[in-house]
């Protein structure tokens, strides 16, 4: 019942560990190159953050309530062209803003239809959606990448009155929003009931499914809203578009502490998780590593965090006991 | 205790699978009748080939139980092919080539179970982490360019075909399908892997070695990526460091579309090998009729789903 009590910004070992491990990067990669400190790239590491962070904070809910969604970044793309067709369109920005997070939220529907509904465990329903997603992108596009984008969702690029990225207003209103809901309402308290157990929680007269419908909702809403910020800073929708996001999504996630076996999450640490997979992306990129090693620190961190977790907490005086949750 | 030849998988789902592939070979016939022809069943069989071998490991990682499943298994055909072609050129003879892919393979298939078995990490997550880690490091030893440079007996091996039938087809799919169905249905090793997957509880009190085995398994997922990355090369003359792309995903599909239980303990290597069959003609006949293969991962997860759905059901009515 610890996790009830935790305040909206409370650390533990982990969240501490992974912050350290974020400021060790920030301090190497500032020392190393003469580009990595500065505010424009700071700025740009938040803008890359932003989309991973949304699906991130969506895939932490579903992970917690025992779920997993890997056709998220699919769902991303197909919002994204939708997003897409309404700037073509000249839609009234406020509208077209709105386009991402609506069609979102309805493909998240669709998803929990087939999971939920059909009783198909969630990894094998999503992987077919998958399928089916990809096609649908490759029909929507025609074969062509929407590119030039016109410039109505710039705006959301820009910095705010107070001089702070809109990026970073964003993360902090997404996961103020997410906090609320899963530790300060009967939605978050059901959600996590379920991934402890889903049997006990149905038992105790919990509407498991209609919790795990609108926890898919969520998810959906906030890749859609990740699809608004990705036209809006690259102008251009591609045929891969989001084909290795859920996957990274799942990989942040897991290194913040978020256990797959759900009824246990941590939203700061998939926050952190994201900020230290991208600040390792960008330090090691502005180093002259070339990107197609990123995968391999996406991984190698992944494996190497948890294997120092399990190493740790086997040896009797664990001098790497910080690690241990 | 059910016989285990009524483990081996729902006779539901093969019957539908053959009625579907019966569809798909009408449906092909209908659209475009000069299709009929030996050279299409030797491309099927030569398109089936890295898919079949993939897909026999995968399946039996999950059979085992243990929230099994392999995603890193397309990062493995990659980086064993690539690191084939790479210790060739930097001077090893062209004879160990065999030995290096599928010794890489099964290299990185044990590493998996190491983590899995070992360490304790669940499977999901260790073979994410290994499936980044193997596929970006076979991209970037290349640069993502194709090495090239095979010996010629190799290709001959490779592109070989004996009446109608590709010849690794024969020489690999075949006796690797053939040896795990006899394995399973027939020896205790068999018997021990359904049991650990249908109650892992229940097979550790018997005595069942189950860390050991399951620790077998993922290596030998590795291995038959690992000779699924020797064909590779074999047949396209070049290793190319995105050979497996998309490879855990497919042979996810086939497996679940054979009848293997997500839980483990629940189908057998004939569905698969049905699954994979329907998959591949499905792609090939998508190809002969000029539509863009990105059809076909459509198909395929409307198919996932569909069969699953039909199988809930089916389920509810009896």
């Amino acid at each position: 019942m610890r996790q009830l009590k935790d305040g909206i910004f409370s650390l533990n070992g982990r969240e501490l560990a992974l912050l350290a491990a974020c400021t060790l990067a920030i301090i190497v990669f500032s020392v190393a190159s003469p580009y990595f400190g500065t505010p424009g790239n700071a700025a740009t590491i938040l803008r890359n953050s932003v989309e991973l962070l949304l699906v991130g904070l969506g895939m932490t809910l579903l992970l917690a309530m025992g779920g997993i969604d890997v056709s998220v970044g699919i769902v991303m793309g197909l919002a994204a062209i939708c997003v897409g067709r309404a700037l073509e369109a000249n839609t009234d920005p406020v509208l077209t803003a709105l386009v991402g997070p609506i069609i979102g939220a309805l493909l998240g529907l669709v998803t929990a239809a087939v999971v939920v509904l059909g009783r198909i465990p969630a990894i094998v329903g999503t992987l077919g959606l998958l399928g089916i997603y990809r096609t649908a992108i490759f029909i929507l596009l025609g074969g062509q990448w929407l590119s030039g984008l016109p410039t109505g969702l710039t705006v959301l690029l820009g910095t705010s009155l107070l001089g702070v990225p809109i990026a970073a207003f964003v993360i902090v209103l997404a996961y103020i929003a997410v906090w609320v809901a899963l530790r300060r309402t009967p939605f978050g308290l059901h959600l996590l009931a379920i991934g402890n157990s889903e049997e006990k929680a149905r038992l105790s007269g919990i509407p498991v499914a209609k919790v795990r419908f609108a926890t898919f909702i969520i998810s959906g809403a906030l890749a859609g809203l990740a699809a608004t910020f990705y036209v809006a800073s690259y102008r251009n929708v591609e045929m891969t578009i989001g084909s290795t996001l859920a996957l990274d999504a799942i990989a942040a996630v897991v290194l913040g502490g978020t256990s797959i076996l759900g009824g246990k999450c941590s939203l700061v640490g998939t926050v952190l998780g994201v900020l230290l997979l991208r600040i390792l992306q960008n330090g090691l990129l502005l180093m002259g590593v070339p990107s197609l090693w990123q995968p391999v620190v996406t991984g190698g961190l992944l494996i190497g965090v948890l294997s120092v977790e399990v190493l740790s907490a086997r040896l009797p005086m664990s001098p790497l006991g910080w690690a241990r949750r | 205790m059910n016989r285990v030849r009524n483990l081996q998988g729902p006779a539901l789902v093969l019957s539908l699978l053959s009625l579907l592939w019966i569809i798909v070979i009408l449906g092909l016939l209908a659209l475009k009748p000069s299709a009929l022809s030996v050279g299409t069943i030797t491309t099927i069989l030569q398109f089936s080939t890295i898919l079949a071998l993939v897909s026999l490991g995968q399946g039996m990682v999950i059979l085992a139980g243990g929230a099994g499943i392999d995603l890193s298994v397309g990062g493995t055909v990659s980086l064993s092919a690539v690191l084939g072609m790479l210790v060739l050129k930097a001077g090893l003879s062209p004879f160990f080539l065999p030995f290096v892919c599928i010794g890489t393979g099964t290299a990185l298939g044990a590493f998996n179970g190491v983590l899995v078995m070992k360490l304790r990490i669940l499977p999901l997550i260790a073979t994410l982490g290994t499936f980044f880690v193997y596929s970006g490091v076979a991209l970037s030893l290349t640069g993502g360019s194709a090495q090239s440079g095979v010996p010629d007996w190799l290709l001959w091996w490779g592109r070989g075909v004996l009446a109608g039938i590709p010849v690794p087809f024969l020489t690999i799919a075949v006796p690797a399908f053939a040896l795990a169905g006899i394995v399973l249905a027939w020896t205790s090793w068999g018997r021990w892997v359904y049991a650990m997957g249908f109650n892992e509880r229940s097979a550790r009190l018997v005595g069942v070695p189950v860390d050991r085995a399951r620790l077998i398994l993922y290596s030998l997922s590795g291995t038959l990526a690992g000779a699924a990355a020797l064909f590779s090369l074999a047949w396209l003359g070049s290793g190319r460091p995105n050979i497996g792309q998309n490879l855990e995903l497919e042979s996810l599909t086939a497996a679940m579309l054979g009848g293997i239980a997500i839980f483990g303990g629940r189908g057998g290597v004939g569905g698969v090998f049905a699954a994979v069959m329907l998959l591949v003609t499905l792609k090939t006949g998508l190809l002969q009729l000029n539509v863009n293969t990105v059809w076909q991962v459509g198909i395929v997860g409307a198919l996932l789903i569909f069969v699953l759905l039909a199988d809930r059901f089916s389920q509810s009515w009896r």
